[in-house]
């Protein structure tokens, strides 16, 4: 019976959890005119992924998106590893260099939306592309470090001290040895920073422009005077579920990985 | 050559705390020497700093009569095999084994040459091409010294190896090293907590204790001579017995009194470096293999003791009891595998008296006398 109430509880949790998406690929292949009906399927059609495409250049703004994620997560990832490495070996800033990275992520991103629009219009990159990357880097920068560290810390120090008495200098330890054992790390580091990148919508929706918006800010474009375009928003929403779904399905893998890796005893 | 020599070598720690101080030790080339202590001794931290992978805070440390204080480890040219082994988990064994010869620049075919031959030593043939995650902690350890044989280096490192291995293993992997010095007859530090590893390995053992080297010698003569109360107890399972005692004239010979009924009679021959201490309180220190069920000589002398427990350990039997009435101290005594006594009786044991030995009742220092010859 307590095996049965347990279990309850957790079909109910997965279905107010689910539902919300689920409905949302429903309402994607129905017509517009009756997305809002109550009916599992009252119709089935491809226009609205059609007419994303085609009307609302949102092959654009998924390459853009994916540009953003990829480039941020590319420029952010060597420097957060360096940083967490150094965090986690040598202590470096001790406590309180530690607490302030984490600090920077309390807070309320609307706080920097404008010296961030500030900053890139000083250098001429707003509604850009790379301006994006380097803002979501600096965003992503603290997150990815913390992360980071707390791999690096479960590598044995004493593997670099065997490297290191091979032959290695300390560089080339970190780069032999602890990198490569950390991989599992710096692919659920990297695919959370992307995540994140991917999702983001209010620094998107101030530092880009028509050419250089990604899909949070096109979908919200949707939402036009004449009223939301609720089927082909539900349609964005699921293209854009895709790669996160992907993704996660890699960051469990790897982050279960980098959990079991390390103990060589 | 690669003696290493450590000249008043300190480590002090960023808090005020040492955790080497003064350490003064010379390791000639090709002996192998044995760092024995307690967890927290410094023993460890003295075999780091050798390696270079902890820095020196004050001192001289020299390898190979070259001063390397401010050399990197990969400048040393000394090996060191971790109490964890520290296999690279995403090499296979191959590849950890000619890691070192790779950052060194050696040719594919000279590493694939040595790399052959250190397998065929340790017996390793079969796992090249297996990751350290699916080897036997027994494998991975022969890894870890086939890593550093590999390399030729000048001095070995052995920080703990054989801690991580179960007792049967332990007991083939001690000779396996004691041969492989015999023929390789490179110089060896080996750091460990084990007695019995410590006894048996080594051509020299130093015994470190809040990061102070207190002794270093020959095993059995550490063994005989023990500096202080702390190498008597830690150098031997079971420990030395320790007891409070009084230390007085008796006509003409020096005696121990533990109480009224308990004396033990000074060996004649230990009578001039002993009178000094007499009069004063003193500690005495008998050895559990020292106490015998018969007297076998004359010059034993008697004990008795309250029978606390026998533990019946096969080829012996160890009797604890205590001694003493007015506060009884415990004890230990070794003694054959058939003798027995039941609980709570008392047992008349005999004492060998000649390796008896004082200790300062306030410092825990070895009244000095003459050694104890080994092996008499």
């Amino acid at each position: 019976m307590r095996k049965f109430g347990l279990h309850f509880g957790l079909i109910l949790a997965c279905v107010v959890v689910l539902l919300p998406p689920l409905w949302a690929l429903r309402t994607s292949f129905v017509p517009e005119s009756m997305s809002y009906s109550t009916e599992i399927l009252p119709a089935f059609t491809l226009d609205n992924y059609t007419g994303l495409f085609e009307k609302n250049r949102f092959g654009t703004f998924y390459v853009n998106s994916l540009i953003v994620a990829l480039g941020s997560v590319i420029l952010a990832l060597p420097f957060a590893a360096c940083t967490g490495y150094a965090f986690a070996r040598f202590r470096t800033g001790g406590r309180f260099a530690r607490f302030a990275v984490l600090a920077t992520q309390m807070l309320p991103p609307v706080a920097l939306v404008l010296p961030a629009f500030a900053i890139l219009r000083g250098a001429g990159l707003t509604n850009s592309l790379p301006g994006l990357i380097l803002v979501y880097s600096a965003l992503n920068l603290p997150f990815l470090t913390w992360i980071l560290m707390g791999f690096f810390e479960g590598v044995p120090a004493d593997m670099e001290g065997a490297a290191m008495t091979d032959g290695a200098t300390a560089w080339g330890a970190f780069w032999r040895i602890v990198i490569p054992v950390s991989l599992p790390g710096l692919a659920a580091a990297g695919v959370l920073g992307f995540i994140l990148s991917w999702n983001e919508f209010l620094f998107a929706l101030v530092l880009s422009g028509p050419q250089t918006a990604t899909i949070p800010v096109s979908l919200a474009a949707l939402q036009t005077s004449n009223g939301v375009q609720i089927a082909k928003v539900s349609a964005g929403v699921v293209l854009a579920i895709l790669p996160l779904v992907i993704a996660s399905r890699f960051i469990q893998r790897f982050i279960i990985q980098g959990l079991t890796f390390g103990g060589v005893k | 050559m690669a003696s290493i020599e450590l000249d008043r070598v300190s480590k002090l720690y960023a808090n005020g705390a040492y955790g080497v101080r003064d350490v003064n030790l010379q390791i000639e080339d090709g002996e192998f020497v044995i760092f024995l202590g307690p967890s927290g001794c410094g023993k460890s931290t003295t075999l780091r700093m050798i390696a270079g992978l902890e820095s020196i805070s004050s001192g001289d440390l020299r390898i190979g009569g070259r001063s390397v204080n401010g050399v990197a480890p990969r400048d040393r040219n000394v090996a060191v095999v971790f109490q964890s082994y520290a296999l690279y988990p995403h090499m296979s064994v191959w590849h950890n084994m000619a890691f070192g010869l790779k950052m060194r620049g050696v040719p594919l075919a000279e590493i694939d040459t040595k790399v052959a031959k250190a397998a065929d030593m340790l017996g390793l043939n079969h796992l090249l091409q297996r990751k350290p995650g699916a080897l036997s902690g027994g494998q991975r350890q022969r890894v870890a010294l086939g890593r550093a044989i590999v390399r030729e280096p000048e001095a070995f490192l052995l920080d703990e190896p054989l801690s991580n291995l179960d007792a049967q293993l332990r007991a083939e992997m001690r000779l396996e090293l004691v041969k492989l010095h015999r023929r390789l007859g490179r110089t060896i530090v080996h750091v460990t907590h084990d007695q019995v590893e410590a006894m048996t390995m080594g051509d020299r053992i130093c015994i470190m204790k809040d990061g102070r080297m207190i002794q270093s010698g020959r095993p059995l003569d550490v063994y005989a001579n023990p500096a202080d109360t702390f190498v008597a107890r830690f150098l031997a399972t079971p420990p030395m017995n320790l007891v409070p005692a009084h230390l007085e004239h008796e006509g003409e010979a020096l005696v121990v009194s533990i109480d009224a009924a308990t004396r033990i009679t000074v060996p004649r021959q230990h009578y001039l470096p002993y009178v000094h201490k007499a009069g004063g309180p003193i500690t005495v220190g008998i050895r559990a293999e020292d106490i015998y069920e018969t007297q076998q000589r004359p010059e034993w002398q008697k004990i008795t003791v309250k029978v606390v427990a026998i533990e019946a350990l096969g080829a012996e039997n160890v009797l604890i009891g205590l001694l003493g009435r007015d506060k009884p101290i415990e004890i230990q005594a070794r003694l054959g595998r058939h003798f027995f006594a039941p609980v709570d009786s008392m047992v008349d044991l005999y004492v060998d008296v000649e390796p008896m030995h004082l200790f300062d009742a306030e410092t825990g220092k070895a009244v000095a006398r003459p050694p104890l010859p080994v092996g008499r």
